[in-house]
């Protein structure tokens, strides 16, 4: 109806209903403005509980405000947890922390496909998994680029804590690989052996 | 493995470093160079678009050619040409001044200019108002609407109805709210031109199949069931569904139902039943074709049908079952995104449906009236009837094609011409050309009124 976009009216349109300058003049100076104001308000808002007019909002969901943030303070919380169990050792902890970190961010971005919501476009994302959903496809966006450089630091981490032990390393290594193959653009869309397919 | 005494030094974990095997560092090396990689690399879309030269677009840009803003038509363009009526469409139309019966108007039951009909609106509207200026979900429910909800679905017997504001959104709105992409829809090829708005919009999989054909459609739905079974995970996560009008607007037929139940349960597809047409006309309480043919209104999973032919209101109405009406409710485009009915309207389908439910025999009397007319034009030389003898809207098309469109048209629009000048109103079936997928043949539409006295003409 119209009620969701009264927040992003710019306000050099607002201020000139009261100063009434003539037409041509505010014409210039509200389309310099107002592209300004939209990209930095829209920027990395979480639109829950607004009108928007995003098709799929499952592409907007890692660039929203504070979810890198909370993503690490959640994989800090899970080593904290493992840490505080008392028959595990360190390297047993960081490797457990690096195998359930890539076990979860391969179910949630690579296995579960769809959307949790009907989106108005029929349906087009419905055979996609959430990375290749993520910015409509577009590669090499940050929030790509941060969740793929997180895996790596988690193993670069874990390999130290490990001492390099042998045995580590081959389960760190499988499942540092199984998590940042699917990420590369060459396998976008690429189901193998027709798993996951439909 | 550890106990509590065993403590992490730092130095331990340094001179660890040192000694870590060469492939392991060699790896890390190769995971820290691409991180790099990652940091510096920019964004793009991954579909290539061809990169024309500068040459190339100058080349494009000189040899376009605008289209003029106004195309330009002939002079006897049907809507250059119109005829204008002076009040109400009734039983008798006033067209350019000219007293005629109206065979023009989809009004089946003559409910168009209902006393009963006239009072309820008159009163809506002085409780009212015009109009609801809002969507259903924003201020724009009405008693009255809940009220006609009601009314539909315990005159049709289901558990739900929803309701529309404009006719032709009904089916257009029903068909995407349940079909994606990806799912594959049964259709005929005689279907209306909401329905193929409607499958446009839901960018399915559309098979058409020949009108009324139950073999041919079989064999689309054997031929998609052996797909199925090369590709069972595919085959699981799409619909079907078959698309039929109960009578057709481009052919004046009845679909065969009991045949279509048949199907559907033999190939697990579901059925969408348009009733625009034979809802208050067919079925001996005006139920539509699932009463005509004595079938359980359970087994047809979608009656969508519009309230402007039979109900002479405006708007149109879905019903089924809860489980399938209610998931219109948020995902109708036509019940979320536009203002609702007319509270006026509304309470002239309820009477509507009053006067309906009062006297069934309207609808016997109708089916009598529709085979006389039927039988009365048969002998028209060069023109045959398109239709079922009890379908009050047939058509009327030349027996020889003259061989090009436009021809036909100008002699059919002669012989409407010469029936008004007669005092007969009668119009040409008009279709958007270009747009229909399969253009029926030339015609002119004859709709029958169930209150025409036989001894006006």
């Amino acid at each position: 109806m119209g009620g969701g976009n009264a927040d992003s009216a710019s306000p050099i349109g607002r201020a000139q209903m009261g100063r009434g300058r003539c037409f041509l003049e505010t014409a210039g100076v509200e389309a310099s403005a107002a592209p300004q104001a939209g990209r930095a308000s829209e920027a990395g808002r979480m639109n829950v509980g607004v009108a928007h007019s995003e098709v799929n909002p499952n592409t907007r969901v890692m660039n929203s405000r504070g979810i890198w943030l909370a993503y690490i303070i959640l994989v800090g919380l899970l080593h904290v947890v493992l840490l505080s169990i008392p028959f595990f050792s360190i390297p047993v902890v960081w490797t457990l922390t690096n195998v359930i970190h890539n076990l979860a961010m391969y179910v949630f971005l690579h296995t579960v496909k769809g959307t949790p919501f009907e989106t108005p476009d029929q349906g087009k994302a419905r055979l996609l998994t959430h990375w290749e959903q993520m910015d409509y496809g577009l590669q090499f966006t940050s929030s790509r680029k941060f969740l793929s450089i997180s895996p790596i630091v988690l193993y670069l981490l874990a390999s130290f804590y490990t001492k390099y032990d042998a045995a580590h390393f081959l389960i760190n290594t499988a499942s540092l690989l199984s998590v940042l193959l699917p990420k590369l653009p060459q396998f976008h869309g690429v189901r193998l052996f027709g798993i996951n397919k439909y | 493995m550890a106990t509590v005494a065993e403590q992490w030094v730092l130095v331990e974990m340094v001179q660890a470093l040192y000694e870590a095997p060469a492939y392991h560092l060699i790896l890390e090396g190769i995971l820290i160079l691409w991180i790099i990689r990652l940091l510096f690399s920019k964004t793009y879309k991954l579909q290539e678009r061809s990169d024309l030269t500068v040459k190339e677009k100058e080349e494009l840009i000189e040899e376009w050619q605008p289209e003029p803003l106004v195309p330009p038509v002939s002079k006897d363009h049907p809507a250059l040409n119109y005829n204008i009526v002076s009040g109400p469409p009734s039983h008798n139309i006033v067209v350019n001044g000219k007293e005629c019966i109206n065979f023009a108007s989809f009004n089946f039951l003559g409910l168009l200019d209902n006393p009963r009909l006239k009072a309820a609106a008159l009163a809506s509207l002085k409780k009212y108002g015009v109009g609801t200026c809002g969507p259903r979900g924003f201020y724009g429910t009405f008693d009255v609407h809940l009220d006609l909800e009601d009314r539909l679905a315990k005159f049709m017997k289901t558990e739900e109805a929803i309701i529309y504001s404009y006719g032709f959104a009904t089916i257009a709105s029903a068909i995407p709210a349940y079909s994606k992409r990806g799912d594959i829809v049964f259709v005929d090829k005689a279907a209306c031109f909401a329905i193929q708005k409607g499958l446009q919009a839901s960018r399915s999989d559309i098979k058409l199949f020949n009108h009324n054909d139950m073999d041919d459609l079989q064999r689309l739905l054997k031929e998609q069931e052996i797909e199925d079974q090369k590709n069972p995970r595919k085959a699981r996560v799409t619909r079907r569904f078959i698309v039929v009008e109960g009578l057709y607007m481009n052919t004046g037929t009845i679909c065969p139902l009991p045949e279509l139940v048949k199907l559907k349960y033999r190939y697990k597809a579901r059925i969408f039943l348009e009733e625009s047409l034979s809802f208050g006309v067919l079925g001996e309480h005006g139920r539509g074709v699932t009463e005509h043919f004595g079938i359980d209104i359970d087994d047809i999973d979608l009656i969508s049908a519009n309230m402007e032919n039979s109900l002479a209101s405006i708007g149109g109405f879905c019903c089924g079952r809860s489980f399938v009406i209610d998931h219109q409710r948020l995902s109708g485009q036509g019940y979320c995104f536009s203002a609702s009915l007319p509270p006026l309207l509304a309470a002239a389908a309820i009477e509507a449906l009053n006067i309906m439910e009062e006297n069934p025999g309207i609808f016997a009397v109708l089916k009598e009236k529709c085979k006389r007319i039927h039988k009365a034009l048969q002998g028209i030389s060069g023109l045959k009837v398109v239709g079922e003898s009890i379908s009050p809207a047939f058509h009327l098309q030349l027996e020889e094609s003259t061989g090009c469109r436009e021809r036909d048209v100008k002699l059919l629009q002669e012989i409407v011409t010469q029936c008004m000048d007669r005092g007969i109103a009668l119009t040409l079936a008009r279709y958007l050309e270009k747009e229909e997928k399969y253009l029926p043949p030339p015609s002119i539409v004859h709709d029958l009124q169930n209150k025409i006295k036989w001894w006006q003409w």
